[in-house]
């Protein structure tokens, strides 16, 4: 990407988070190493085991579909971020990932199906591809409008396949970001699969699991020709991606980190970057036990025995899935743009198994980065990767 | 970049008939019959169309290390969309404690992705996306991608999506089904750069010269067409031709929506309409539609193939006839 003739870069950053609503909270919070994990209270959680996970706190206008109404909220705050008032519709494109979309509402539709009730006024915002939809009617776009299925690294892709827009010149501006809510279906579901902890303690010798978020992140997605055109202020420069099919596993990780090694060493090889020019990695980290061990193992076969500094978000948001892609990308932009490094929240003990890695902990650490690396995995064996450099 | 298309695979059942498993089994390479047999339904569809494909390019594998320049972009509608409901079911039914984890595994649209990357050893790019009933045409256009970046040797690519309850009254109810005959299907190529091709002395069965995805956010409405005119403009502009100059176009629309497409085609010198005879099947109807035009395209000719779905998502892309198998 780097290289292109169609250069790509960030201008616009919103989120929708567990710790506050808009970058600036999100981000003090995320340095001043706070969590926002505590017991859900949302919706029905006394027969749910573990039952803690990281939920939006803000009090938001009733929206049945939660998931569109986080993407929505976080790209008015990319857009403006951006100055994009009123972005071209002909030239903008939207792509969101999300594992979820709108399963509340499918449970509504079905248990009104199984009554003889009339469907749900919102019954259209079912499937995955309804949060992009939905912000793309609202923006009224009429460039590329897509959804990214990577399971958990869906939010990362977004941003890679926005990037390949802009690159082949589909659009000029693409909002580009992940959306997940919590839900009884996705709580049981890595209940079930014993994947859960009540802490998340990414790196750490004592973590048992991971703890569910959710929330919304969108970047503006720019070419950095219209960007410079219109004196746009360029967040990051969108450098690389790669991605990687483990064909090992559907739910497990590959043990060895071979399918995230490959897609990292593939977004690095694409911007044209040596691993030694990588200042910091915002890892997938979600505390549970393999994948952690995993990310050690890839790290370590990209960064040789060089102890790149690391960090996860995860012990502070939860494992938003679709959307955590995207919060790392917002995370990485603005510690290009400050220097800091938040510390992994609920990490004590680094794992031993982990040693190779400089895991930030304790308190954010300053240190000029001018090149992150993002990278995430999910199940079916899927695994994305970013490149980002300081504008 | 124009790229060769060297191999392809359809697994279209026919109307009205029982789901085709476990007799499909027989159609994969033994090594994956098991994974197959035990495979949620659009991996099922999915897993013989790739081994169609692949075989005919001859880059079909079953063992060995994954192949790290071998990529995979997969298009699917509403992908896991019938195993979230038995998954969710039964959670309402029995509570958490009955909850799957093998069928919340599963769900995952890119579950099929998996278990296609894990049968044929592709350790490459594996990626899906959603676009609605387009989704087949911009995983094509992101595989272009993938191979302009370099990411990929070669890219496994099309669509998948699965038909049945509760899918169906969704469809309806949402509005979604648009009049068509919902129908269940499968269709993959594998693309790759046209050197690349002829270095290996593939058969080229078709070329991909150009792609463009738009989207349409009220596309029944009289004044629509801005995103479909611009995605046909931009698959037209890469392959270097003007529309008008397509040997055939192939049409995509629902009957709801047949006033868009004809708004930004005009009077067609010839039209293919591969939905009448295989029904909306979403995720594989876009290369469906392509695969139709190759098999209709006179030698030298161009068709442009187009994707365009009541969600407002719409696709383009521009094929070459190949060589004739």
């Amino acid at each position: 990407m780097g290289s292109s003739a169609r250069a790509v870069v960030v201008t616009g950053c919103g989120v929708l988070a567990p710790l506050g609503v808009g970058v600036p909270v999100f981000w003090e919070a995320l340095v001043a190493g706070r969590s926002a994990v505590a017991p859900i209270a949302r919706f029905p959680a006394h027969d749910l085991a573990p039952r803690n996970a990281c939920e939006v706190q803000a009090a938001l206008p009733p929206d049945p579909d939660r998931a569109g109404a986080f993407a929505l909220r976080a790209a008015d705050e990319a857009l403006a971020d951006a100055g994009l008032a009123a972005p071209c519709r002909t030239r903008t494109g939207v792509v969101l990932g999300t594992t979820l979309g709108g399963m509340e509402i499918f449970e509504r539709w079905d248990a009104a199906r199984a009554a003889g009730a009339a469907a749900p006024p919102d019954v259209d915002r079912i499937p995955y591809f309804a949060p992009a939809v939905r912000l793309a009617r609202t923006l009224g776009c009429r460039g590329p409008v897509a959804t990214t299925q990577l399971a958990c690294a869906s939010g990362t892709h977004a941003v890679a396949l926005a990037a390949d827009w802009v690159r082949r010149g589909e659009a000029d501006v693409v909002l580009a970001g992940g959306t997940d809510l919590l839900c009884r279906f996705v709580v049981t579901g890595f209940n079930a699969l014993r994947a859960t902890a009540e802490r998340a303690r990414p790196f750490d010798r004592d973590r048992r699991g991971l703890v569910l978020g959710e929330g919304a992140a969108v970047v503006v997605v720019e070419a950095a020709a219209h960007a410079a055109a219109r004196g746009a202020r360029v967040r990051a420069r969108l450098l690389g991606a790669g991605a990687a099919g483990d064909a090992v596993h559907m739910t497990a990780p590959d043990r060895e980190g071979g399918g995230a090694a490959r897609a990292i060493a593939a977004a690095l090889a694409e911007a044209g970057v040596p691993p030694a020019a990588v200042g910091f990695v915002s890892a997938h980290g979600t505390g549970t036990v393999y994948n952690d061990a995993m990310e050690a193992a890839a790290l370590a076969r990209v960064f040789g025995a060089r102890r790149v500094p690391v960090n996860s978000i995860k012990g502070a948001i939860g494992h938003t899935l679709g959307a955590a892609g995207a919060f790392e990308v917002v995370a990485c932009v603005q510690t290009l743009a400050t220097g800091v490094i938040p510390p992994t929240a609920g990490l004590a003990h680094l794992d031993p198994a982990c040693e190779a890695l400089d895991v930030v902990a304790g308190e954010a650490r300053r240190v000029p980065v001018a090149v992150t690396v993002s990278t995430s995995s999910g199940f079916a064996g899927t695994n994305a990767a970013l490149v980002l450099g300081a504008p | 970049m124009t790229l060769a298309i060297t191999g392809a695979g359809r697994v279209v059942p026919p109307a009205g008939a029982a789901p085709a498993w476990p007799q499909g089994v027989a159609t994969v390479p033994e090594p994956v019959r098991a994974r197959a047999a035990r495979a949620e339904r659009t991996t099922q569809l999915v897993l013989p169309a790739a081994a169609a494909a692949l075989g005919a390019a001859g880059l079909l594998a079953t063992q060995g290390a994954p192949r790290p320049r071998m990529g995979l972009v997969l298009g699917t509608a509403f992908g896991c969309f019938l195993t979230n409901a038995a998954y969710a079911r039964r959670l309402v039914a029995a509570g958490p404690a009955a909850a799957s984890p093998r069928l919340f595994a599963a769900t995952v649209s890119n579950a099929a992705a998996g278990e296609l990357a894990i049968a044929y050893r592709l350790g490459g790019p594996s990626i899906t996306v959603s676009a609605g009933g387009a989704s087949g045409l911009v995983a094509l256009a992101h595989a272009a991608d993938v191979l302009a970046a370099g990411r990929a040797d070669a890219v496994l690519a099309g669509g998948t999506d699965a038909a049945g309850e509760p899918l169906a009254a969704w469809l309806a109810d949402a509005d979604l089904a648009a009049d068509a005959r919902h129908a269940e299907a499968a269709a993959v190529v594998v693309l790759e750069p046209l050197d690349a091709a002829a270095a290996r002395r593939a058969t080229v069965l078709g070329t991909l010269e150009g792609t463009g995805v738009g989207f349409e956010p009220a596309p029944r409405d009289a004044g629509a067409g801005e995103g479909l005119a611009a995605a046909v403009a931009r698959a037209c502009a890469a392959a270097g031709i003007a529309a008008r100059d397509a040997a055939l176009v192939v049409a995509a629309a629902p009957p709801p929506l047949a006033p868009l497409e004809r708004r930004v085609l005009g009077d067609a010198v010839r039209t293919l309409r591969p939905k009448e005879a295989l029904g909306e099947t979403f995720g594989a109807a876009g290369v469906l539609g392509l695969l139709a035009a190759l098999d209709a395209l006179a030698a030298g000719a161009r068709a442009l193939v187009l994707d365009v779905c009541p969600s407002g998502h719409v696709a383009a892309a521009v094929v070459g006839a190949g060589a004739r198998p």
